[in-house]
């Protein structure tokens, strides 16, 4: 009766061998002889699954409606039949576990999707583990998990269950995100797969999926995904999920097929995020009347309200009164040991690198301005340290960005999605810019007297004789060179500023409204600008002791680049609290759990960024009065208190951002599903790693270390 | 693919290599599922899926039997017998002969010491049909003790009782079926997309190919009472006045079925007038459903030209509990619904094979339904056996409930447990360690060595599991089904069936009593004994002579009466269809049920009722399911659903710890604020050990024996949030 023959048929047709796949068909009665024994039900079906002995009605796909013949377009305009949108022969192979054989299914090549009857739904887990069973899942590892929403009073109390895996989206935010192209949507089934031997655990497209889809696995450092059951599609079968459901809830066809027996085919219910993100291909029916307001028991302070449209929305729940609340009440915490988290390294990145931008490029396009003070450093000897530091730091940066991957020796794959994925383009602007500065770097090597100078000493020193004739510093005089470190200078500022926007461009995801919002556009900017002078200007210092430039100008010129820094950031800020204090939505709720659980960490850095605009604003105007009553190239008496004072500022604020940067991210709360009141509550996985009770693999949390 | 694509990355989807198929029947609940146990090459368990060409389930799974095929080789398993001379004592590792002889001297000397019933033994609804007659055996006439008694006084004691007081026997009348027939359903305290999936799905098929009313009575708002047409938050433990008072309305406005009611019915005149106490304008002030509800849904009842009951825990587990499964069956027989195609009392059974142990484990009595008072049946099985008819006790023995208070008198002093755990499963967990403390023996055999009442235990005997066995299980619809032995047992455990054949060779009885080899045999024995008539005459309907291994597995199961003669693979649907019971005149009792509340009820001092149940994910005492990550992780700890508005005025908040005390003891858990439960009451799944049960009274039924776990009282007090998480996962080792 085994039909578990696919491992050894891949052996006999080499997929690779055939022309973009393209059924063979005297290929598959050769694959056919190798079976043992066929049943009834596999009759006239492809042999990707093998079909269950008397398999019953409710487990087969049901034969295209006729009626439906001329719904050519689903409700977003988009093809159902998708085979037309590729230049893809229409009966091709999908080449599962290396099956060259083409699925027997006559719909295969149109978009399908979930039905879901809410209305139905018992939360028995059924759908879960049939999935977790087929896919071998482990506990903490779920393509589809149940979670609620519930509302009214006893006894008239409903609780709608949710069951929810990845709806193979026309617009895969995951796809397009993902920077090492391991998603594929196909023309069959318009499933959206992932390879997770492509993956290199990066994790953005589970910031990105609105549902929860992509399951990162913190044990492998990768992500996995809902794979449609494409095998059970190509016989004809349902999903593994849809065929397990005891409720009958869960149903699988053609998109915009309502099924027998359903009336809805609507495209959200309560606790479902906005489907206009992605264009799910999922359909409900939610016919039975609930609550107007209905809560989630996980941990996030999101509930849903109904709309004058009946339409629900999220809203933040702050409990219904001061004293008692169920989700987090009004007080406001430190809970400064929680910013200490695992996107450690991600905070470290991108101030690092916002950092490094501004090093370069603040003293660089000052100097380009033509501004004489910075001329002048740019044809100083200190230059070259600088821009080697700006390397070192970008550098860094990319280590600590490569670290937070779970598969970090495949970092090299995060540029293989270019066409689609900001991350790829922010990867390669940085990488750009890293390159260009080196190439500016190469350059500034001749010019740079210490260099010429330890050369010729080493030289002398190892006693070679290097008869270097012509010495190094003679090319100081080449125009070419210095053209040279202006262009390569201009490249890495542009690439560095492109992979500045395209950092920005990251974190504008519908998914994550807390941070797709301008603020983090002046957030980075505002830290490139704070940061890189702080660090350049430090350098552009050191020269004082061995070379002639005048420290307190430089100062003064850093200080204002610094403290424009600071108001930028802190125009962001207040326009994202604006915008969030007023938000109903999932930001709105994570600026609520800022103003709360985070409240007094949140106070404190705005009190210090306030406290360093201020003081950086007195200081420049002390030193502007200072630097025009003292005459010029004369050092300034108070010198000392004010390079004491700038600081102490410079230090404020590296602490400010570092707090600010660990806000953005701890913070955000995605529009994701409802979870359970253990399974997909992050307060409990938290709870559960914190008193030990993940320790037990059968708990379903997963440690995070990795 | 879409998006520009042209590379094709690799698809690639666990295959499980699947080599072959074996039949068996899920060993979980009493629903009965065919499952297919899929094996590889090498004979190695890679899968399971339900069987799609099975009546009951037809291809449907729930959570557990999907990921069942995982509990083999689990953590926590028993691989040695163990052995030690106190409880206090490290267990070693010893052989199988060692084993059973020491335990086979200790039953011997406490018995020769203190009298053959100073032995007890208990045993389970978990164990194969054949097992259980095999341990009735050794108990009744090897051993010889009558203190022998099944967990199943825990679940299906009360329904036992019920059916044999209004019908004279044991068996649920109805099936599955019945849903596709009926005009009205009431379900009362049963919640079966919670506890029995499979049989709500099949409940859910036949609403929607033909809706008709689903009247659930369940003071939580669960899945079903929220889907139901009209939902009855009842009072706990006042069934009994709301079906009084239903009858009350249906009598008094002349809806009863007065034909069926003179036919095949006694006791009419009595119930009558009982039930004029029972005006719904009184008892709704008893049961806290409003008179018009009461009188619109019995009119329902009534007026639908077929109606049926189901029910579970909500009824067996009171101290009413008997009483109101045959107020049940009162309700059916007034409307004429019983052994009619979606007329009848259909108890849902808990364990899977809880039907096994009460129709073949001699708990209650002896094999067969036949009973220890009645001198024939003695005889009868005596002379099969071959021992001398004397050797019977002539009135049943304690029950399971009422041995525990037995060994805290000191009348027994030995216990042998089989693949229970009572340490979890039964009330006031602080009386039950201290029985177990006082034991001078105690024998624990079960599948698991960490199942926690292992730690009183003298001797362990690791037992083997599931499809590690052959044999049959009965489910809820009395339908018998086979467990084929698909793998040999985990390391030197043994099958229950083995393990009793070699403990009766050491015992004189032992020798003179027929042990079959194998389960088959006993298989044989029991069909043998199931075959005849009963006292008035009409054939027996535990009958099960038609049946064989090989019928069982082509049709999937069988159910009785299924005679020798029977042509098909068809059983019985229904019982009591020609309208004779077997009683000795052959007409079912109409039974007048008074009710008196002497439930403990929320007061000042404990203000909260304390309701326990199920969840889905979670099988009993967790010993299974609490390994099996896929399932446990939906509850890895323990739980309390608790109203928001109470816990606003107590300050206590969503996903917080709390303490809760009763006048047994505390325990700790983690609230789930959710208005599924009123405001003076709380909820906490019993699956966990060191938690509901420390509370609970367990109040007796006069009748059944069976505790009433689901109504006692309970305070909610403030506990440090870090001392109790402490606790809470000290309290989980699994």
């Amino acid at each position: 009766m085994s039909r578990s023959t696919i491992e050894g048929e891949s052996e006999l047709v080499s997929p690779k061998r055939g022309d973009v796949g393209v059924y063979m068909p005297e290929k598959k009665t050769e694959a056919a002889s190798n079976q043992v024994e066929v049943g009834l039900e596999q009759k006239g079906r492809s042999n990707h699954w093998e079909v269950r002995t008397q398999e019953q009605a409710y487990a087969y796909l049901p034969k295209s409606d006729p009626r439906n013949k001329n719904e050519v377009e689903n409700r977003y305009g988009k093809r159902i039949d998708l085979v037309e949108l590729t230049d893809n022969p229409v009966g091709r192979s999908l080449f599962i576990n290396g099956n060259p054989e083409v699925g027997t299914n006559p719909d295969r090549n149109k978009q399908h999707g979930f039905f879901f009857t809410a209305d139905n739904c018992i939360g028995c887990h059924a759908c879960e583990s049939a999935c977790s069973e087929k896919n071998d899942n482990p506990p903490h590892l779920a393509f589809r998990s149940v979670g609620y929403v519930e509302g009214g009073t006893y006894p008239d109390h409903k609780r709608m269950n949710i069951s929810m895996a990845c709806n193979h989206c026309d617009d895969p935010v995951c796809l397009k995100g993902c920077p090492t192209r391991a998603y594929t949507k196909h023309a069959e089934y318009g499933a959206v797969l992932q390879d997770p031997e492509t993956c290199f655990g990066c994790g953005y497209c589970t910031w990105v999926c609105p549902y929860n889809a992509p399951q990162l696995d913190p044990v492998q450092g990768r992500v996995s995904k809902c794979n449609m059951c494409v095998d059970r599609l190509e016989v004809g079968l349902k999903p593994a999920c849809v065929s397990a459901c005891v409720g009958n809830a869960l149903d699988f066809g053609v998109i915009e097929n309502t099924p027998e027996n359903r009336q809805q085919c609507k495209t959200s219910i309560p606790g479902f995020p906005s489907p206009e993100i992605t264009h799910p291909n999922i359909r409900f029916q939610q016919t039975k009347s609930l609550p107007e307001e209905m809560s989630r028991t996980d941990d996030m302070p999101v509930k849903y309200r109904k709309g004058s449209d009946g339409q629900y929305r999220p809203t933040i729940d702050k409990g219904n009164d001061k004293e008692s609340d169920p989700k987090i009440g009004k007080n406001r915490y430190w809970n400064l040991s929680k910013l200490n988290s695992r996107e450690n390294p991600l905070v470290m990145f991108t101030l690092l690198v916002q950092a490094a931008l501004g090093t370069f490029i603040i003293p660089f396009s000052a100097a380009l301005l033509g501004i004489d003070l910075f001329e002048e450093f740019m044809a100083s000897n200190l230059f070259l340290p600088l821009v080697l530091l700006s390397i070192v730091m970008t550098s860094l940066g990319l280590f600590m960005s490569v670290t937070h991957l779970g598969k970090p020796f495949r970092f090299y794959r995060g540029f293989n999605n270019l066409r689609y994925s900001p991350m790829s383009r922010e990867g390669f602007g940085l990488a750009l810019f890293s390159t260009f500065l080196g190439l500016t770097a190469l350059l500034l090597i001749p010019s740079n007297s210490w260099i010429n100078t330890a050369i010729s000493s080493l030289g002398l020193e190892l006693g070679l004789d290097l008869d270097l004739d012509i010495n190094l510093s003679s090319l100081t005089t080449n125009m070419l060179l210095e053209r040279g470190v202006v262009i390569t200078g201009i490249m890495a500022a542009i690439s560095g500023l492109a992979g500045l926007y395209y950092m920005n461009q990251c974190y504008q995801i519908k998914a994550r409204p807390f941070w797709n919002h301008w603020q983090t556009g002046t957030s980075f900017i505002g830290n490139s600008l704070s940061l890189g002078a702080v660090v350049s200007c430090m350098v552009m210092l050191l020269s004082t002791a061995g070379e002639s430039l005048p420290s307190m100008r430089a100062v003064q010129a850093f200080g204002f680049i610094f403290t424009a820094g600071l108001v930028i950031e802190a125009i962001g800020l207040i326009g994202h609290n604006r915008t969030l204090s007023r938000s109903e939505n999932e930001g709105g709720a994570a600026h609520y759990i800022q103003c709360t659980s985070f409240g007094k960490t949140y106070l404190l850095r705005n009190g210090l960024l306030a406290f360093n605009i201020l003081a950086a604003s007195g200081l420049l105007l002390a030193g502007f009065i200072e630097v025009s009553e003292s005459p010029a190239d004369q050092s300034i008496e108070n010198e000392p208190f004010f390079l004491a004072a700038w600081a102490s500022i410079s230090l404020i604020n590296l602490i400010t951002a570092v707090i600010g940067r660990a806000l953005f991210y701890n913070l955000v709360i995605p529009t994701t599903m409802p979870g359970a009141f253990f399974w997909k509550n992050k307060g409990f996985e938290q709870h559960a790693r914190d008193i030990g009770l993940a320790d037990n693999p059968a708990t379903g949390v997963a440690p995070l270390a990795h | 693919m879409l998006f520009g694509r042209k590379k094709r990355k690799p698809i690639a989807i666990p295959v499980k290599k699947v080599n072959e198929w074996k039949y068996t029947t899920c060993n979980y609940c009493s629903t009965g599922c065919s499952i297919e146990i899929g094996l590889d090459e090498q004979q190695k368990i890679v899968t399971t899926r339900g069987h799609a060409g099975a009546d009951v389930n037809r291809g449907k799974l729930c959570i557990k039997g999907i990921l069942e095929h995982e509990l083999f080789d689990s953590p926590g398993r028993g691989t040695e017998p163990l052995i030690r001379d106190k409880h206090f004592d490290k267990f070693e590792a010893t052989s199988w002969d060692h084993a059973l002889d020491s335990t086979a001297k200790q039953i011997k000397h406490i018995q020769q010491q203190y009298g053959r019933d100073a032995f007890a033994i208990v045993s389970s609804g978990q164990l194969l049909t054949e097992e259980f007659y095999t341990l009735g055996k050794l108990a009744r006439g090897v051993i010889g003790t009558n203190n022998y008694d099944g967990n199943t006084t825990l679940c299906m004691a009360s329904a036992v009782s019920g059916y044999k007081r209004s019908f004279g026997a044991d068996g649920p009348p109805g099936c599955y079926d019945d849903f596709e027939h009926t005009h009205c359903l009431m379900a009362f305290g049963s919640n079966l997309p919670e506890q029995h999936p499979i049989i709500y799905w099949r409940l859910k098929e036949a609403l929607e190919k033909r809706h008709f009313p689903l009247i659930v009575v369940d003071p939580r708002v669960t899945m079903l009472a929220q889907f139901a047409d009209i939902h009855l938050p009842i009072t706990p433990g006042t069934d009994c006045v709301l079906i009084n008072a239903m009858m009350h309305v249906i009598i008094n406005e002349n809806l009863q079925d007065q034909g069926y009611i003179d036919a095949h019915t006694q006791g009419f005149d009595e119930v009558k007038a009982l039930v004029q106490d029972y005006n719904p304008k009184q008892a709704q002030d008893v049961c806290g459903i409003d008179e018009d509800t009461i009188r619109n849904v019995a009119r329902i009842y009534a007026k639908a030209p077929t109606a049926m009951s189901i029910w579970t825990m909500g009824i067996n587990q009171s101290t009413h509990g008997s009483d109101g499964v045959a107020n049940i069956n009162n309700l059916n027989m007034v409307t004429g619904n019983i052994g009619k195609p979606g007329g009848t009392s259909l108890s849902i059974t808990g364990q899977c094979n809880a039907m096994g142990t009460r129709e073949w484990s001699s708990c209650s009595g002896l094999p067969g339904y036949r009973y220890l008072e009645n001198e024939a049946d003695r005889s009868e099985i005596a002379e099969f056996w071959g021992i001398d008819p004397e050797f019977f006790p002539k009135k049943r023995g304690l029950s399971q409930t009422d041995i525990f208070p037995a060994i805290e008198t000191g009348e027994i002093k030995g216990l042998w447990i089989v693949a229970t755990n009572p340490m979890t499963s039964m009330a006031n967990t602080a009386r039950i360690r201290k029985a177990l403390e006082k034991l001078d023996f105690l024998v624990i055999q079960d599948v698991y060595q960490d199942v926690e009442t292992n730690q009183y235990s003298h001797v362990y005997f690791p037992a083997a599991v599931w499809a590690e066995k052959e044999g049959v299980h009965t489910n809820t619809e009395r339908r018998v089904n086979l467990i084929s032995n698909v793998l040999p047992p985990y390391k030197n455990a043994k099958p229950d069936f083995w393990i009793f054949n070699q403990m009766a060779k050491r015992f004189d009885n032992g020798h003179m009593v027929h042990f079959p080899e194998t389960p088959e045999g006993a298989f044989e024995e029991m069909k043998y004994l199931s075959k005849g008539r009963l006292t008035n005459g009409h054939p027996r309907h535990l009958d099960i002579s038609g049946m064989s291994y090989a019928k069982l597995e082509t049709a999937k199961g069988i159910q009785w009466p299924y005679r020798e003669y029977e042509v098909g693979l068809k059983g019985s649907a229904r019982l009591y269809s020609d309208g004779i019971f077997p009683t000795p005149n052959g007409k079912a009792n109409l039974l007048p049920i008074r009710f008196y509340n002497n439930n403990e009820q929320p007061c000042r001092e404990y203000p909260f009722w304390l309701n326990s149940g199920r969840v889905v994910e979670h099988f009993h005492t967790r010993t299974r399911t609490g390994k099996i990550g896929n399932c446990n992780k939906f509850s890895p700890t323990a739980y309390m659903e608790m109203n928001p508005d109470a816990a606003k005025t107590l300050g206590v908040e969503h996903q917080s710890y709390v303490r809760l005390t009763s006048r047994r003891g505390d325990a700790v858990v983690l609230v789930q604020l959710t208005q599924r439960v009123p405001r003076n009451m709380v909820f906490i799944p019993f699956h966990f050990h060191d938690c509901v049960n420390r509370l609970t009274l367990g109040l007796l039924d006069p009748h059944s024996r069976q505790p009433a776990f689901k109504q006692c009282t309970t305070r909610i007090e403030p506990i440090c949030q870090s001392e109790a998480a402490r606790i809470n996962a000290e309290r989980r080792a699994f």
